[in-house]
């Protein structure tokens, strides 16, 4: 029997209608199984079963009762399959493209909605994801580009604090390189320079000092790729934006740079020495005139910036050996049992000279590093005095305990004497 | 002028009397002679313990907040500090030990035999004391590994039945080792233990003036078989061989105070992650490995109270041992003490060494 659109238009209403009110009476209660589920489940096709599989499983969606007709639409209460989905039903689908933007941003834009659920989550995805790199190629058509459910997926969806989410911080970078580590996916696309667009991201990452700190010291706050590219916002930092991005988290170094010449000079700021992807332990060795120094890739002998890399390496070099020497003293003279703790102390803040002058190195002025370094020397010089005067005192005491045992040795001779002598 | 101070005593206290006593006592000499100075030497060591001890008290400060940082100004700024702090702590480990060979070696002679069966109660006592006195100096330096050891070795008390809970918050002074107990371990170290010491060893040594050196079992026999046992006088042939020996253990104290200094380690923090190899003074281990290797419950019981239990009842007949061996009070030999001593003894060694190479 064909319906009517008048009746097709009332039946929308009465959706629309129990959608919303289904919504205002929200609850944290996992919602009932549904008719869609129960045919789904059974499907033989893993196209149609595997859908219905992972919502009843783990879905952050169904543990607030929201259904399959919340995105799909459709009637869920209807066994019959063609009427379950019948036009009046508001049945959209597999929603794809935009239009699952607009089926997450319906509930996800919505602040009266999200305050029921979660109040302190933001509401302007849609937004930024219309401002992102995928967003802009969507809005132009290209339907290869990432949305919501690429990264969150679209059933069985986790919490972000969810260890098993693909979006937990430990596993961006794997959602991330599904697509951009797959060269034939990214063959179609072009840096602003018409070069392709690398797919080797992951790989670097994997050899960075940022992927070590995360995985090997697990430290949950080293960077993954949303951390410099943004999540839902997700683009390149533009050319003057990577040392604010940088700067977000190296706060002291982002801003002696800024106070530097080369803020002025180098186009990608930090990444000119450090590169982006792949950076790795910065060394001492970046800094001076040898071979394996960076400077010397754009300085030449003789002009200022190259003696102000070899005056600040040197100093350096000149701390770092002098609280080598100190720790070889100090662990002399704790061998010999000497109470070293307070020198101990005071050579650890002579290691954090040598970390603030490597900090100051990022204005590039011989001067205040000079400042610091002496101070370090100032620091290691006195724990140099306290050492040499341990070890001066563990000699005076052997020698007080030689003359001691010496005359202890003589009067236990007298008295074996003695009482040899009473018989 | 050095007579007329002695009449003056002499008047009030009668020192004569004592002075005679001194003048007339022999010790007698043979072939085990050398075990009457076990006793000398660990007195020696009191001696120091107590004279080393009054002046790290002038330093030392028993709170949480200060104590790690006073034996740090005594080790590091006080003359000579280091050289007291480490006697001290030399001192003790020795008195424990040579506490053990004057026991072990007075059980295996039978010295404890009528009529001197409250020297050895006292002295055994005395012992036990010296064992509190290592405990509760153990944890005043505030160093971490003190604090986890006092952690555990306070936890055991937990496992004595009926009172495990209560003995536990005594010691502690509340549910965890805090600066609570630090302040009661000091009040232990310094003024219980001492007041109880002075009356056991005051005791101790009072008995054995009275009643003198006892004979061992063999050369006993002979004397009653009518050999004249010789003898050396007290004063000063005795006093002098105590004397060279102290002045042996000084030199000993002193070589081990320099070449092996006593580690302060590092300050104690109840928050840290527990160290590894925790484990208690070596006197000490032979328990403390001998209860990790009980299972946890034995013929429906818990094993650690079993242990706990058994190792209250082996005190407690050490204690009694002059009552239990009738044989030897008759003068006849007694195998089973003998067996229990010398297993007593092994067990103490092997286990200590084990414990020592398995933490």
């Amino acid at each position: 029997m064909a319906t009517s659109p008048r009746n097709g238009r009332l039946a929308l209403l009465l959706l629309t209608v129990a959608l919303l009110v289904g919504a205002a009476t929200a609850s944290a209660q996992p919602a009932a199984v549904t008719a869609c589920e129960n045919c789904h489940r059974d499907q033989r096709d893993t196209r149609l079963a595997t859908p219905a599989h992972d919502f009843a499983g783990s879905d952050v969606h169904r543990d607030r009762g929201f259904t399959c007709v919340d995105c799909h639409g459709g009637n869920p209460n209807e066994p019959d399959k063609v009427k379950a989905k019948a036009p009046a039903t508001g049945f959209k689908g597999k929603p794809a493209g935009q239009q699952v933007i607009a089926v997450c941003s319906r509930c996800h834009s919505d602040g009266a909605l999200m305050r029921k659920f979660a109040p302190k989550q933001r509401i302007d995805q849609a937004a930024e994801y219309a401002t992102s790199v995928h967003g802009q190629r969507l809005a132009k058509g290209d339907t290869n580009v990432a949305t919501c459910i690429s990264c969150h997926g679209a059933h069985g969806v986790r919490l972000v604090t969810d260890a098993k989410a693909p979006v937990y911080v430990l596993n961006v970078a794997t959602t991330c390189s599904r697509c951009h580590s797959d060269g034939e996916r990214m063959k179609s696309y072009k840096l602003p320079d018409g070069s392709p667009l690398p797919t080797d991201q992951r790989a670097k990452y994997e050899r960075s000092v940022h992927h070590a700190a995360m995985v090997k010291r697990n430290d949950l706050s080293a960077p993954t790729c949303n951390d410099c590219h943004g999540n839902h916002g997700a683009a390149p930092p533009g050319v003057g934006a990577i040392a604010n991005v940088c700067g977000t988290c190296h706060t002291v170094f982002a801003t002696k740079f800024a106070l530097s010449t080369h803020s002025q000079i180098f186009d990608r700021s930090c990444v000119e020495c450090h590169s982006n992807h792949e950076i790795a332990q910065p060394t001492d060795a970046l800094l001076g005139t040898d071979k394996a120094a960076l400077c010397v890739t754009c300085h030449s002998d003789g002009d200022n910036g190259l003696k102000a890399a070899a005056a600040m390496r040197g100093e350096i070099e000149k701390l770092k050996a002098a609280i080598g020497h100190s720790q070889e003293l100090l662990a002399a003279a704790e061998n010999a049992g000497m109470e070293m703790g307070d020198q101990q102390l005071a050579l650890r803040e002579a290691g954090n000279q040598l970390t603030l002058a490597r900090t100051e190195m990022h204005a590039f002025d011989p001067k205040p590093v000079n400042d610091v370094l002496q101070a370090g020397l100032a620091i290691t010089a006195k724990v140099d005095a306290d050492g040499e005067e341990a070890l001066h005192e563990v000699s005076y005491r052997r020698t007080g305990l030689a003359v001691s045992l010496g005359a202890i040795l003589l009067v236990v001779i007298a008295l074996r004497l003695k009482i040899r002598s009473l018989g | 002028m050095t007579r007329h101070v002695l009449a003056w005593l002499d008047e009030r206290l009668d020192l004569s009397g004592v002075l005679a006593f001194l003048a007339e006592k022999s010790v007698p000499r043979h072939r085990h002679s050398v075990w009457y100075y076990m006793g000398g030497i660990t007195l020696f060591l009191v001696g120091v313990q107590v004279a080393t001890g009054v002046l790290l008290l002038l330093y030392y400060r028993p709170s949480a907040g200060e104590a790690y940082e006073s034996v740090q100004f005594i080790v590091s700024q006080v003359e000579f500090g280091w050289l007291i702090r480490n006697i001290h702590s030399w001192s003790a480990n020795l008195l424990i030990l040579m506490a053990f060979v004057h026991l072990f070696s007075t059980l295996f002679l039978r010295s404890y035999r009528k009529p001197r069966e409250l020297t050895w109660i006292t002295g055994v006592l005395l012992l036990f004391v010296m064992m509190g006195f290592g405990f509760s100096g153990y944890l005043l330096p505030w160093n971490e590994l003190a604090f986890f050891a006092t952690k555990v070795g306070t936890g055991i008390a937990g496992a004595v039945p009926v009172v495990g809970d209560f003995m536990v918050r005594f010691l502690r002074g509340g549910d965890d080792v805090t600066g609570a107990t630090l302040t009661r371990f000091y009040g232990i170290h310094v003024a219980i233990l001492p007041a109880i010491m002075t009356v056991l060893l005051g005791v101790h040594l009072l008995l054995i003036q009275r009643q003198g050196m006892s004979l061992p079992l063999s050369v006993e026999k002979r004397e009653k078989a009518g050999e004249k046992i010789p003898e050396d006088p007290f004063f000063p042939n005795y006093v002098l061989h105590d004397v060279m020996w102290w002045y042996v253990a000084l030199a000993v104290l002193a070589a081990l105070a320099l070449f092996l200094p006593w580690e302060l380690g590092k300050k104690a923090d109840a928050f840290a992650a527990v160290p590894a190899g925790i484990r208690p003074e070596w006197y000490f281990l032979a328990m403390f490995q001998l209860l990790k290797l009980i299972p946890s419950h034995v013929f429906g019981l818990e094993g650690e109270m079993l242990g706990v239990v058994g190792f209250t009842v082996a005190a407690m007949l050490l204690v009694i041992v002059p009552f239990i061996d009738r044989r030897a009070a008759d003068g006849r030999p007694s195998p089973i003490v003998l067996g229990a001593g010398i297993a007593g003894l092994v067990f103490l060694i092997v286990f200590t060494i084990y414990g020592y190479f398995a933490a």
